[in-house]
């Protein structure tokens, strides 16, 4: 128990139960451990400052335990107290006390002796080194002060190594630095051990040396006077000392700091302070009131500025969105160029999150706007790019905005890139090759672009093999070979040089099919450009003599893998090239293959919408590693893609249990993955009834619309709710009424279903939305919830409107 | 991240040419082989406000929390190194 009362320190308790075991028998370890709790207590106490408490103890324990007084802190309390007397009578001998003791304690005395009236000097030994290196410390402490550096130089080597004034020296020296160089000051004082005498001084210096604005935290832990030196060093006005003060105290909280900001706004560099509490105000819009009375007035633009951004802090962007529009309709005219940037702003928050640059159509609409107000940002000009080619816009559409943007920019790599690549996918072979060319005029050596173009002229080519003009053919070839470097374009270069060759050379086709890394590749490759060129495959398969009932090894299925990775998205040609080695690729499927060559095959196949393969190889893959949650995906993908709602029950908790599994390890990919299946397939009951869209579980007796709606409402959730309004009426009037009613999802819903209970006419028989387009008019929209203002319709651009503000 | 035109120290109305030259003098002070955090942010901070429309952008949508040290710093920026006074020393080293 006393043991343990220690080692918990639990100082009172180990020293009662330590006497009461003394008691019985006096043995040394029990003596050693109740000095050690003695002294845990005694420490105790001083750190409350209840020194003569602590003093008491300590001198109960030298006398129960036969430990020496004045070994530990004993005399630094004693000091603390002002009990010269004992101080000096220690030191004077009137206690045994060892030379390393002795030594110890007269270091510990020197910040006394230093500051110590002359009265209490006369009780220090006459030959002690603290009254002999005095005289020296004091006038090096005043020359320093008086910035007399020579004659402080001086004092300080009268003051010899061993001397208890060693640390001042030191610190001294560090002070003496610090304006001129703090790394060497920095140096200096970290030879300055902690917890010596002059320790209040040494901690205020180690404080000054920090870099930068590191200082400012540790401050807040000094003391009143190390804190005021600190000040003084740094060179701080006394104006502002309580404002630094209290900064040193802060902790991260945006309202508290503008408080404080504001609070002391007069000591600041002018604007200074006005700059940073409008900073602050996204994060702490209810201080708006504050900064007006404390600053300048709010205009509108900033205030439906701040209030947007403080809603995109909170997650709400609808409201931001509302905010951002109010914003840029409280915009001067004049200030086109920040309400496009507001814009592309907006377009931003309606990123898809799927592949890069994919936005929705309202983002697109976005874009458009703001190259209206500003079409000099290269940026709109090839996001809106970018985004049309992603979302598959009309070729018309696309070739306007590149030709607006390279009529802009003509210069402008990676607008030229984008044409090039634009032109490439819509088969525009002379136009890209031109574009190309134009691209390496500025940057001769763009590797992307030298494939590119080869890329461009093989397709040129092949385009001539289909047209029967071998001739044009093998002169576009010749050109794709200057540009060509990787390992496969130069084999398909090889392919079509056979293709294109005045008679069939079976030599020449073997050559290329071996150069494109063996059978299954090199024939996959063979098979795909006889697609894209119209040969005939058998024929072509024969001149080589391929063999399509061998196995293939798990090397040539990973290259075929890597080949549908490298093919290009929009490649028709792919899946009749690998419809006559499906035999060969499914015996494969259960070769001995790493697990990331597995995932890697499996993710090709899944890519390519190869169901049957992917399925046969993801289920080779579960046999080896069980329950992996990228395998289970990949296999009930390939089963139900498309048919979600088809997943049988047991195959659904299969898949819980692996979106499980992947949260657990982290694989957020594939838990999303597994996620959006299991939304596809619907709730293990049937929530909403598909053909009425009311809740499965409703009396279809109901008759009060309002009645089903609220019903709906409170079981499905504010997204239940909106997903069946949108299905009911369609994504357009869905999104009118969006904008016509405004405010955040739960206010937009909640709005939506008092309009739609009230409404007569919207609901059929038993509370059952009609399936007819939306009867006008409108309910007139109910108030706006203070504080929220409804988001602004989007107008389209009229012809001639040269920005929002020209009608 | 750290207010840029401090971490370039460029006041807010600098123009395209003067943040370029603290760019490049504060790539000098700190190329990345030195430092190369340090210069992902002077490069980060370069880039938020390089060009006149990245300036407005910054100013519209920057939601940075300006830390208690930035807030110190633009009032240290004119304070010059003092010594302290014998008295003030004094009181420091005085035993209590």
């Amino acid at each position: 128990m006393a043991e343990e009362a220690l080692r918990a320190t639990r100082y009172k308790d180990a020293i009662d139960h330590y006497k009461a075991l003394l008691r019985e028998e006096r043995k040394p370890d029990w003596v050693d451990n109740l000095a050690e709790a003695y002294a845990g207590r005694a420490e105790q106490l001083a750190a409350k400052d209840m020194l003569k408490e602590a003093l008491a103890l300590w001198r109960t324990r030298a006398e129960v335990c036969g430990v020496p007084l004045v070994l530990g802190p004993c005399l630094s309390w004693l000091m603390r107290l002002g009990e010269w007397d004992q101080v000096f009578g220690i030191l004077s001998g009137a206690e045994p006390v060892s030379p390393d003791l002795r030594d110890q304690s007269e270091t510990q005395l020197a910040r006394v002796a230093l500051t110590a009236p002359d009265d209490v000097l006369l009780k220090f030994p006459p030959q002690s080194p603290l009254l002999l290196h005095r005289s020296a410390a004091h006038a090096a402490l005043a020359a320093y002060a008086d910035g007399d550096a020579v004659a402080m130089n001086a004092h300080l080597r009268s003051i010899p190594f061993r001397s208890p004034y060693r640390d001042l020296r030191a610190i001294l020296k560090a002070l003496l630095l610090l304006p001129t160089d703090v790394e060497q000051a920095a140096a200096v004082i970290e030879r300055v051990p902690a917890g010596g005498p002059f320790e209040p001084l040494a901690a205020a210096l180690r404080v000054c040396v920090l870099p930068r604005s590191e200082w400012l935290a540790p401050l807040g832990g000094l003391d009143k006077n190390a804190r005021a030196l600190v000040l003084d060093i740094k060179g701080c006005p006394p104006e502002q000392r309580a404002a630094v003060a209290e900064l040193s105290m802060l902790r991260e909280d945006p309202a508290a700091l503008f408080d404080l900001v504001a609070r002391h706004r007069q000591v600041f560099p002018p604007r200074a302070a006005a700059q940073l509490c409008q900073r602050l105000l996204p994060h702490v819009p209810d201080r708006i009131k504050a900064f007006r009375a404390n600053f300048v007035p709010v205009p509108p633009a900033e205030h439906q500025r701040v209030l947007a951004l403080g809603a995109e802090l909170r997650g709400d962007l609808d409201q931001a969105e509302a905010h951002w529009l109010s914003m840029i309709h409280a915009l001067s005219p004049g200030q086109p160029a920040r309400a496009a940037l507001v814009l592309n702003h907006l377009a931003a928050s309606h990123h898809h999150g799927g592949k890069p640059g994919e936005l929705c159509e309202h983002g697109i609409e976005f874009l458009e706007q703001s190259l209206e107000l500003d079409d000099g940002n290269r940026d709109t000009h090839l996001r809106l790019i970018r985004a049309l080619r992603t979302a598959g816009a009309k070729p018309k559409e696309l070739r306007k905005r590149l030709d607006g943007a390279m009529k802009r920019f003509p210069d402008e790599l990676e607008i030229l890139l984008e044409a090039m690549d634009s032109a490439l996918e819509s088969d525009a072979f002379k136009k890209a090759v031109e574009l190309a060319k134009r691209v390496l005029e500025l940057d001769p050596i763009n590797p992307k672009v030298r494939s590119a173009l080869g890329r461009a002229h093989l397709s040129q080519a092949r385009k001539q093999i289909v047209a029967g003009n071998l001739k044009g053919a093998r002169r576009e070839l010749e050109e794709a070979g200057q540009w060509l470097r990787s390992d496969v374009e130069r084999g398909a270069l090889q392919l079509l040089q056979a293709f294109a060759a005045e008679s069939s050379d079976p030599a020449l086709l073997r050559a290329a099919v071996v150069g494109l890394g063996g059978s299954l590749p090199g024939i996959f490759h063979l098979l795909l450009e006889a697609q894209r060129t119209k040969r005939d495959a058998a024929e072509l398969l024969r001149l080589v003599g391929a063999e399509l009932d061998a196995t293939p090894s798990a090397e040539e299925i990973v290259a075929l893998a890597n080949a549908l990775n490298a093919a290009p998205d929009q490649d028709n040609a792919l899946r009749a090239a690998i419809a006559p080695l499906e035999h060969m690729i499914r015996r494969a499927a259960s070769l001995a293959y790493a697990e990331s060559a597995h995932l890697l095959v499996c993710e090709a196949l899944h890519r390519r919408e190869h169901r049957g393969l992917t399925r046969r190889y993801a289920e080779a893959a579960l046999k080896r590693w069980p329950g992996r949650p990228v395998f289970v995906y990949l296999r009930a993908a390939a089963m139900f893609a498309g048919n979600a709602w088809r997943i049988p029950r047991k195959e659904r908790k299969a898949i819980e249990k692996a979106c499980d599994a992947a949260q657990s390890q982290g694989d957020t990919r594939t838990a999303s993955r597994l996620d959006a299946l299991l939304t596809e397939s619907g709730d293990d009951f049937e929530m909403f009834d598909r053909k009425t869209g009311l809740p499965a579980f409703l009396d279809p007796a109901l008759t009060d619309p309002a009645a089903a709606i609220d019903a709906m409402f409170e079981f499905g959730g504010e997204d239940a709710f909106l997903e069946m309004v949108r299905k009911q009426f369609g994504k357009r009037t869905f999104e009118d009424l969006r904008r016509e009613i405004g405010g955040n999802k739960k206010q937009f819903a909640r709005r939506l279903m008092d309009m739609l209970g009230k409404a007569d006419g919207l609901l059929g028989e038993g509370g059952v939305p009609n399936q007819g387009p939306l009867p006008a008019p409108l309910p007139a929209p109910l108030p706006t919830p203070e504080g929220a203002r409804a988001p602004r319709k989007q107008r389209p651009v009229l012809p001639g409107q040269k920005d929002l503000f020209d009608d | 991240m750290t207010d840029p035109y401090r971490l370039l120290g460029v006041s807010t109305d600098a123009d395209d040419d003067s943040v370029r030259g603290a760019y490049i003098a504060a790539v000098r002070a700190c190329p990345p082989e030195r430092d190369p955090r340090r210069f992902e942010r002077i490069r980060a901070a370069y880039e938020a406000i390089a060009t006149a429309r990245d300036r407005t952008s910054h100013a519209l949508f920057d939601t940075g929390l300006p830390a208690a040290g930035e807030v110190v710093a633009l009032l240290s920026a004119s304070w010059r190194p003092g010594r302290p006074s014998l008295q003030a020393l004094h009181k420091i080293l005085k035993v209590r």
